[in-house]
């Protein structure tokens, strides 16, 4: 069964439908790919799905939560959503390991008030950041790693989340071959650990080497979605790439 | 005489006052990114409650003092929970805020006028039974003394608060992003309460301050928050530490500013300053 389904989803602004009657479902525990030219409307579709832009039409289905036609940003860690930005959104002024920790605080401010970290938070923060190779750098302030590191950097922060569901927007984008094998790495061990993964990628090879399922979006709509191998072939496919 | 030891002193007590109101008023803004202007009453509310429960009902000075510093911050807290929140929640613009805020303000200001009467009020029993000290040359009394330690330990401990604790750790995020503090979790309406809280509870001990070092009125706030914005964005607004450097240089700049000219011309010297920062160092001293 399906973790996250839309139904009819649409979202518009202003003029523009940026998604438009959008009926998809992610399965639960896969790698699923969402590719589409450039304003087709994938990150819109993250970013309804997180939270930080509400819809007009249409619901969504999280995990166990039905029929949402609101969604909370503040609810997006209790449906197990966790995401990244395709314009990196990291705290800048504070620094790596600090973007870590904030995110393993516990979620009751009273008891964090004038608690510092104990050495299992800082464990699990060493953990997510040897997995991005960024341990070394963990007292740099955020903004002035690399882009590379940045990149790798919200990719940690999403996974010290610890949530069901990864929304990825474009994590490999303007990587290093190095930095791209971790990357995808860690995208596979999320799914040997279970977890859902939907990804934004414009490469078909990445698509192709890790993901189950496809989903082609063109203008807002559904184009085409299944095995990528037999998707990626198909004409429309091409041609929606391609330009007519 | 040398005059100057006596400069310096002043310089440092006025610095000390803006700099409670500076790092607090920051604190907010950090938060929020709005401009609060109801954060001036608040010292004028910390004052009257010393006034209230202090003098007129004859507590005892430190108790009435903590109850201040606690009905302002309280204050503060509701202000928040019920305007400024539900303002933020349908997305209300940085104007918005700013007149809801300038009104709560108004409205803050008229009651306590209408309870207190406008007339200027002490804190202290008599006249000149403070005790004084001489530090090289430069004579101070104990509230100024007080005045400086209260700004020292207030901006100390809120650095060490937002830099090493998992709540100020919060706090820095939701000043950094909001939205993205959000979705990993964080409460960030709790945390924005909590800081008007503080920040409150900081600007009522500013006025308390005063109000024992000079005396009180209704409107006292107005002109401490135009000199604790001032201070704020020459340091570098939502800064703490900018808040504190920008304080202090205020306090000197006024201070010296006035050895050769009539000390009216306080006001005039600190909005000179603020409009040279303007101009020439807009994100302030520590480039916010
Ligand atoms: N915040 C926004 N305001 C107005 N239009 C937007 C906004 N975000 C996206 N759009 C429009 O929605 C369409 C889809 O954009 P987007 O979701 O970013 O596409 P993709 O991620 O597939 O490249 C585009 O036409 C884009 O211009
Ligand atoms: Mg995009």
């Amino acid at each position: 069964m399906s973790i996250l389904e839309t139904k009819k989803l649409t979202k518009r602004f202003d003029g523009v439908v940026a998604i438009n009657g959008l009926s998809i479902g992610i399965e639960a525990e896969t790698i699923t790919g969402i590719v589409g030219p450039n304003g087709s409307g994938k990150t819109t579709l993250i970013n309804v799905l997180s939270g930080m832009l509400p819809f007009e039409n249409g619901s969504v289905r999280v995990n166990n939560a039905e029929n949402l036609r609101v969604i909370r940003p503040r609810n997006i860690p209790l449906y197990g959503i966790t995401r990244t930005f395709q314009n990196i959104r990291l705290f800048e002024q504070m620094t790596v390991l600090d973007n870590i920790m904030v995110v393993l605080t516990k979620r009751n401010v009273f008891s964090a008030l004038f608690e510092r970290h104990t050495a299992y938070r800082l464990k699990q923060a060493e953990d997510v950041l040897r997995a991005v190779n960024l341990w070394e750098k963990r007292n740099d302030l955020a903004i002035n790693l690399s882009y590379g590191q940045r990149k790798l950097l919200e990719i940690a922060r999403a996974l010290a989340m610890q949530s069901d569901i990864f929304l990825l927007d474009e994590p490999f984008a303007g990587l290093f071959p190095e930095m791209v094998k971790t990357v995808s790495g860690i995208i596979k061990d999320l799914k040997d650990h279970r977890k859902t993964v939907v990804l934004i990628e414009h490469n078909m090879n990445l698509i192709r080497e890790l993901c189950d399922h496809v989903i082609v979006m063109d203008g807002g709509v559904l184009l085409s979605q299944g095995v990528p191998e037999r998707v990626l072939a198909e004409k429309k496919v091409i041609e929606a790439y391609l330009g007519k | 005489m040398d005059i100057i030891p006596q400069i310096i002193a002043n310089s440092i007590i006025a610095g000390s006052v803006y700099t409670l109101i500076a790092v607090s008023f920051n604190l907010i803004y950090g938060a929020t990114k709005f401009f609060n202007i109801t954060h001036g009453v608040m010292t004028a509310i910390g004052a009257y409650a010393v006034f209230f429960f202090g003098k007129q009902m004859g507590l005892s000075v430190w108790v009435a003092v903590l109850i201040g510093v606690l009905i302002a911050g309280m204050i503060g807290w509701l202000l928040d929970r019920f305007i400024y929140r539900p303002l933020r929640e349908k997305k209300a613009s940085q104007l918005a805020l700013l007149v809801a805020s300038l009104g709560a303000f108004t409205v803050l200001q008229a009651l306590i006028a209408i309870i207190f009467t406008s007339r200027f009020q002490t804190l202290t029993h008599g006249v000149g039974v403070q005790k004084t000290f001489e530090i090289a040359g430069g004579i101070i009394t104990q509230t100024q003394v007080l005045i400086v330690i209260a700004a020292l330990v207030v901006t100390a401990g809120l650095m060490f608060f937002l830099k090493c604790t998992r709540f100020g750790k919060a706090v820095r995020a939701v000043s950094d992003d909001n939205e993205v503090s959000k979705i990993i979790g964080i409460n960030t309406d709790r945390i924005i309460g909590i800081i008007f809280f503080i920040g409150s509870a900081i600007a009522g001990l500013a006025g308390i301050l005063v109000g024992f070092d000079t005396a009180i009125e209704p409107t006292m706030g107005l002109v401490l928050l135009l000199k604790g914005v001032i201070a704020a964005i020459v340091g570098g607004i939502g800064s703490i530490y900018g808040g504190a450097i920008g304080a202090l240089l205020l306090g000197f700049v006024e201070n010296f500013g006035i050895i050769k000219i009539a000390s009216e011309w306080k006001d005039a010297i600190a909005f000179g300053l603020l409009i040279l920062f303007l101009i020439f160092r807009p994100r302030g001293i520590v480039r916010t």
